[in-house]
């Protein structure tokens, strides 16, 4: 790269060769106001504010846009500089209403700001008004157009960075505005609400509906968004211990710290602790507007104890002492064994770190568990078998290098947008292309080089196929095959009878697509695969992630430039959950309990004797409570009668335990139950950490107390431990850290120094791919069968329920019903059906109907579509008063122990219910 | 303007705009060229054609919408077979084109911009067609009328929509053929 030297407001500087004025010149420190530039946007020089004077040629060059040429001499302030900005911000301020005194940007409004900045109070143009605001119903984003002053940030965000595209410039001259397509409002459009062209919009022009604050706090904390797996960088807004805003983080890639050839130095990133996110500016609708849960009235504040059928309050010493004595008699009386914890993929790092210890060292036992064995198990046994490493193998920015993406068992535009919007950035702007494998039409599909849409359940039958005619047609890197990877033979040999011709009989997929699919994959010279519970939570689970591995390691796609798989996570900590040794089978770092000398070396440090069988997994706590094998309980951050299968088993279960002990934000249908519930903070109110499903370690810092007496959770670990009288040596969270940073060779310095992990990105991939050596020396190839799927439709259930995320709400909706515009914009459960199955049992849009399954019935509301092969209907999950999960027995995936939860068998029957009320929102067909 | 496009009740035969749209789709920076097929086919944009555009040439629905919605001559609303442009020159104004404006408006019973309902007729004025010898002026399709006057605009239209008007007597007598 060469370096090019310029002279800048008389001074030289030196920048590398393509780089615009307005860049070097942040570089160097000097400032050059700006409206329209934004480091995530291609710049379009709409705003005209940047102009600088080039003293050579005498022009005004706009600087965002112009490239420094060897030899410019720039003057970015001078009089005429000075006097057109003052200009362009007058006949901005002559078009812009009066209305500054009320206008709740306020003081982050940078017109005001360039204004103030250059001294301009009146303004002597004509005033000509723009047109003004668009009335609109939806909850979340307000449009007041006659503040636009056309920077066209929201129309690039929309079509740059979130690839919706809802918005583009509408007519011209005056009556030039950003507009929906038939100028409908938003909710009447494709926009979801994701928030990003409102955090990006300079001024009041785009707002936050329902806004509990109106103007600018002095209070910002950047942190970590609490829902999904991509671990979202945000920024909350404090004001009186109030979150009152959520924005994405600016990353500030425009300044970063270059040494003298151009190069990033280690200090790069250093800018806010949390630059280099994973959103680059984005967010959903979820992380944008859902956070207000945290000031529900819902809010748990006091411990609470069950006296005959209803809670009092009582003070924490009472409830911690009457759950150690419980627990301590049940292991007298019944062995350490009869004693389980569910810990949570919701909870930080730390915590689930400090409930291991306790499973472990206070209550001797290795029954512990968390959420995440309901999704991503599979993945853990899966990838960590096939490639030794049990997780995502790059980082997303990763992904838009790649040349053909994989989506199978996966809808990341309800689940993990971010995902949804660098695949979509890689297909749209970087000529990838995309093969997608989903039954259902959902918003990727318009994306898709090629759709396949295999029958239910069918998956690894596809996915021995594609492997194949990969093998077949000699499209494998034999180079990889041989020098990285084991077993080879094994699976050619298994492969045998998985011809395309068979796969189609078996997933109804005509042969020469599955060819074609498979030949676009191989051929490509960076090809990832996306896959989510698509694929892990079947009944062989394992099997489908095994198989996925096959294909990658056939290609050489691991540890490869735009190769990788990328394993989705449902929630914000699952990953990090397991890599802390929330598990009944793995210490700390996936250090295996059953080995001798891993036990001795945690001995060691931890001066306690550790149990040596593996404990129970999730479903199986519960099948040993049903019996009575378990008797105490205690749950941190789950909801299991809402995400389990099964609820009225798992309710079951719940009774016939001595003592059942709920540690959660909400009164949850399974708090309950409970026989104390103690009341925990949320993810504003502590400090710690969050894994991201790329393995990013983010951080999670307090903004707010905790209201009432509620307390963060790794508190309450600690303050039981002490009260059961095996105090865990730790009197600061500090301490947690250190102690992590010791003992798991992942999290080695993942936040003493907070540069570490995200400064010197190049290490971190390369710990995370294994680019030379694979962590067990070969990966290894497991041929895996095609089993179909035992609850094949039988003549009482012909129909087959699908299940998924949906984008509006989260998880079991204990968080996302409680969160106000969420539950305005969609505020009823519903089941999708296709409309000639509707033709067929003569359902028409306002009626509800009666989902049955072996185990149980739901009654909901009908959404009509088109989006659905015949025979096979869809509900959202994460509707609290139609929980779809209930529908489901409890079958287990025989390795991962996941229970089936993606697909089941029903019965549909129109229910005579006489309110019928129609979801709101939109998507209506 | 082929009419056969569109049945009597207004509505758009899609499968013609996707055999339009097929065409183009290998094309680069096919846009303009192809939203113009289409309005010489219908006569205007239909705004159902919108989405089917959009998702062929890859590019989003509001984007389509922004292109069309920039040019003037491209038009999203049918519009009537002939197009009126009554002149508002600076010779025409002199010789009463403001009369000739209003007698048409009445006899066609639209506003300027408009189109009557049957679809036969658009009412626009122009800044100047340049036969100011003629004036007042007014152009049918490519026809040009000079020398207006009350009668002939009447004779034009033949349609006595408007009643007994005092001002047409007037322009009777102060202009002959």
């Amino acid at each position: 790269m060469q370096a090019v030297t310029i002279t800048l407001d008389g001074r030289e500087v030196s920048g590398h060769s393509g780089m615009t004025i307005l860049e070097l010149a942040r570089e160097s420190g000097i400032d050059i106001p700006t409206l329209c530039y934004d480091p995530h946007l291609t710049s379009i020089g709409a705003c005209r504010i940047c102009l600088v004077e080039n003293e050579q040629t005498g022009a005004l060059v706009a600087s965002c846009v112009t490239p420094i040429a060897p030899g410019m001499i720039i003057n970015t302030h001078s009089p005429r500089v000075i006097e057109h900005r003052k200009n362009i911000v007058k006949l901005l301020l002559a078009s812009h209403p009066d209305s500054c005194l009320v206008c709740d940007k306020g003081n982050r409004c940078q017109l005001r700001q360039l204004a103030s900045d250059m001294g301009i109070g009146l303004v002597e143009f004509q005033r000509i008004p723009q047109m003004a605001a668009i009335e609109e119903v939806n909850p979340f984003i307000e449009r007041d157009l006659s503040k636009c002053i056309l920077c066209a940030k929201c129309i690039r965000a929309c079509q740059e960075l979130v690839v919706e595209g809802a918005i583009d410039y509408y007519q011209r001259g005056f009556a030039n505005k950003p507009a929906t397509l038939n100028n409908l409002p938003l909710e009447d459009s494709e926009c979801t609400f994701c928030g990003t062209c409102v955090a990006l919009c300079p001024t009041g022009a785009l707002t936050e509906k329902e806004r509990p604050y109106r103007g600018t706090t002095k209070t910002t904390v950047q942190t970590t968004c609490p829902f999904c797996g991509c671990g979202c960088c945000i920024s909350l807004e404090v004001k009186d211990n109030h979150i009152v805003r959520v924005s994405p983080v600016e990353e500030d890639a425009v300044n970063p710290v270059r040494n003298s050839s151009g190069a990033l130095s280690p200090a790069a990133g250093q800018q806010g602790s949390i630059s280099n996110g994973v959103n680059h500016g984005t967010l959903c609708v979820r992380g944008s507007y859902g956070c207000d849960f945290i000031h529900s009235p819902d809010r748990l504040t006091k411990p609470l104890v069950k006296v005959k059928d209803s809670f009092t309050e009582v003070s924490w010493e009472q409830a911690l002492e009457l759950i150690a004595t419980e627990f301590k008699r049940i292991k007298d009386e019944h062995g350490p064994n009869s004693l389980a914890i569910l810990g949570s993929s919701k909870c930080t790092n730390e915590e689930n770190y400090l409930l291991q210890r306790f499973a472990r060292c206070v209550l001797g036992i290795n029954n512990i568990d968390n959420g995440s064995r309901l999704y991503s198990s599979a993945t853990r046994l899966g990838l960590g078998f096939s490639i030794g490493f049990s997780g995502t193998t790059n980082y997303l920015s990763n992904l838009e290098q790649s040349e053909v993406i994989i989506v199978i068992g996966a809808d990341p535009p309800a689940s993990t947008p971010i995902v949804e919007y660098a695949i979509k950035r890689a297909v749209k702007y970087k000529s990838a292309k995309l093969i997608l494998i989903d039954p259902r039409q959902t918003k990727l599909s318009s994306f898709a080089h090629l759709w396949l849409r295999p029958k239910i359940g069918t998956d690894v039958a596809l996915l021995n196929s594609l492997a194949k005619v990969i093998i077949d047609e000699g499209l494998l890197d034999e180079e990889f095959v041989v020098r990285r990877t084991d077993n080879f033979k094994a699976l050619t040999k298994a492969l045998e009878r998985y011809s395309p011709e068979y796969a189609e009989t078996v997933t109804g997929i005509p042969n020469h697509e599955i060819r074609a699919a498979a030949r676009l994959y191989a051929m490509a010279s960076g090809a990832a695969i996306v896959y989510g519970s698509g694929i892990t939570q079947y009944a062989n689970g394992t099997n489908g992630v095994k198989a996925i591995s096959n294909l990658a390691l056939l290609t050489g796609n691991i540890g490869r430039r735009g190769g990788g798989i990328y394993a989705l996570q449902r929630e914000n900590n699952g990953q990090g959950a397991c890599d802390m040794g929330a598990l009944p089978k793995f210490l700390p770092g996936y250090q295996d309990v059953a080995d001798a000398q891993t036990r001795r070396k945690f001995e060691e440090h931890w001066k306690v004797s550790l149990p040596a069988n593996p404990g129970l997994t999730a479903l199986e706590i519960i099948e040993q409570a049903k019996e009575g094998k378990i008797k105490g309980l205690y749950i941190v951050g789950e909801n299991p009668i809402l995400s389990f299968p099964h609820s009225s088993l798992v309710a079951e279960a719940f009774a016939s335990l001595d003592f059942l002990v709920v540690q959660d934000m909400f009164l949850t249908e399974t708090a309950r139950l409970a026989n104390v519930i103690l009341p925990a903070a949320s993810f504003a109110e502590k400090e710690g950490t969050f894994t991201n499903f790329e393995g990013r370690v983010n951080r999670v810092r307090k903004a707010i107390e905790p209201p009432g007496e509620s307390l963060p959770d790794w508190e309450i670990i600690l303050r039981l431990a002490e009260k059961i009288g095996s105090p865990l040596p730790f009197s600061s969270l500090r301490q947690v850290m250190d102690e992590i940073e010791e003992l798991i060779p992942l999290y080695e310095g993942y936040t003493g120094s907070e540069r570490l992990y995200q400064a010197e990105p190049d290490i971190r991939e390369t710990r995370r791919t294994y680019m030379e050596q694979f962590l067990r020396g070969f990966a290894r190839f497991s041929p895996v069968e095609y089993i179909p799927r035992a609850e094949g439709a039988k003549e009482d259930y012909p129909f087959t329920l699908l299940t998924g995320t949906i984008l509006y709400h989260f998880g079991t909706g204990a968080r996302s019903s409680r969160a106000s515009r969420s539950k305005k914009f969609l505020p009823q459960a519903f089941v999708e059906i296709g409309e000639s199955d509707a033709k067929k049992l003569g359902i028409s849009r306002s009626d509800k109907v009666k989902l049955i399954s072996p185990v149980a019935e739901l009654i909901t509301a009908v959404r009509i579509t088109d989006t659905l092969p015949e025979g096979i209907v869809f509900m959202p999950i994460s509707f609290t008063e139609s929980p779809v999960n209930r529908l489901f027995s409890i079958v287990l995936d025989p390795e991962a122990k996941t229970p089936s939860l993606k697909a089941c068998n029903v019965r549909i029957e129109k229910s005579l219910s006489l309110d019928a009320c129609l979801p709101v929102g939109r998507g209506e067909d | 303007m082929n009419k056969a496009n569109i049945t009597e009740y207004g509505e758009v035969s899609l499968a013609r705009i996707n055999e339009i749209v097929a065409e183009y789709s290998q094309q680069k920076w096919a846009l303009i060229p192809l939203v113009q097929k289409i309005q010489n086919e219908f006569g205007y944009i239909p705004p159902q054609s919108i989405p089917i555009i959009a998702k062929n040439l890859r590019l989003f629905t509001s984007q389509v919408q922004g292109v069309i919605s920039f040019y003037a001559q491209l038009y999203t609303e049918p519009r009537g077979r002939r197009v009126v442009r009554v002149c508002r020159g600076t010779a025409c104004h002199v010789r009463g084109g403001k009369t000739i404006l209003k007698l048409v408006k009445c006899h066609l019973g639209i506003e300027e911009g408009q189109t009557t309902p049957d679809l036969e007729y658009t009412l626009e004025t122009v800044a100047c067609i340049g036969v100011c010898a003629l004036a007042p002026n007014m152009v049918i399709s490519d026809k040009v009328c000079g020398h207006m006057n009350p009668k002939k605009v009447e004779q034009l239209f033949k349609t006595p929509t408007c009643h007994s008007d005092p001002e047409r007597s007037e322009g009777e007598e102060s202009r002959g053929e």
